[in-house]
């Protein structure tokens, strides 16, 4: 069963985080291990594995980027997996150029800004995701969830330069 | 978990950082990502006139290990030859630099980003070459 299905939700890119709540809830009470104690083993068992796989679930679908990065495996998409490498000169270049400009900054301002234009670009690459799907454009759905996965890893080293920069400062 | 000697000295001396002019003839550029983890890397060659690799140089975002396997590279191909540059195995930047097992897919990322750079230079060489016969 896929994790849309478990969830009781139709596969799709853009789910509402309400939506995606309640029906985790619900389906998490279902399973709950209290509603359990007492009953046969194979019963707890089966209701430790359905809750377990509810929280797989709701793990990847409450994230916008491993949804979209799990809705393309369900379509076939596949991204390369640990120790697989890429050498798409586009799409590493703008990563480096990034990851350059932001070793360089000094300041949390300009951290900052760095990140809101790395948060802007993410989210205008996950609205576009819709219209490549609607296309079955496989070849540019991977490529514009590679380029989301760089931003993802760059608004991450941008928190934790930011972090730094602050200790040093305090 | 512990890091071995070798590791820690080029992570915390990385041998090489730095750039050569990408679009000089003799210069060869390889640029790699490993999108799982979000690491990437570039890494430079410069070949003289004799033949032989006379700079390296690297640059890479990424884990210590990426970081220490580009620079352990860079380190290892000044001096040879493209063909034997190009021999340069994943496992012996590994073992060389003892990466445990969680860590090999960086060294071969720097496998990958030294290929990457001989191919590039090749393909400037050979343009340089046979200016026509490609048409």
């Amino acid at each position: 069963m896929d994790h849309f299905a478990r969830l009781g939700l139709p596969a799709a890119l853009d789910i509402e985080a309400a939506t995606l709540d309640r029906t985790y809830f619900a389906a998490q009470r279902q399973w709950h291990p209290d509603r359990f104690v007492g009953r046969p083993p194979e019963e707890r068992a089966k209701a430790s594995t359905e809750a377990a796989a509810l929280n797989d679930a709701y793990r990847i679908l409450k994230n916008p980027l491993s949804r979209a990065v799990y809705f393309a495996e369900l379509n076939g998409v596949e991204l390369p997996g640990d120790g697989k490498t890429i050498d798409d000169p586009e799409l590493l270049m703008e990563a480096m150029e990034a990851r350059e400009a932001l070793h360089e900054t000094v300041t949390p301002e300009a951290v900052d800004a760095l990140a809101a234009r790395a948060r802007q670009d993410m989210e205008q690459a996950l609205a576009g995701l819709g219209t490549l799907f609607l296309r079955s454009d496989k070849a540019a759905i991977r490529k514009a969830l590679l380029r989301l996965r760089y931003l993802d890893k760059f608004d991450e080293e941008a928190r934790a330069k930011r972090m730094n920069l602050q200790r040093v400062k305090a | 978990m512990a890091y071995s000697e070798k590791l820690i000295d080029h992570y915390e001396n990385p041998r090489n950082i730095g750039s050569l002019d990408k679009g000089a003839e003799d210069v060869g550029t390889g640029l790699v990502g490993a999108p799982a983890c979000g690491d990437v890397m570039k890494l430079q060659i410069k070949v003289g006139a004799d033949g032989l690799i006379e700079d390296a140089k690297f640059k890479t975002f990424g884990c210590g290990s990426a970081i220490a396997s580009s620079s352990l590279v860079t380190e290892w191909v000044k001096g040879k030859t493209i063909d034997e540059a190009e021999t340069i195995k994943n496992t012996d930047i590994a073992k060389h630099l003892a990466l445990p097992p969680v860590k090999i897919h960086c060294s071969v990322l720097a496998e990958d980003a030294i290929k990457a750079a001989i191919a590039d230079y090749r393909a400037k060489a050979s343009k340089k070459d046979e200016p026509q016969a490609a048409e």
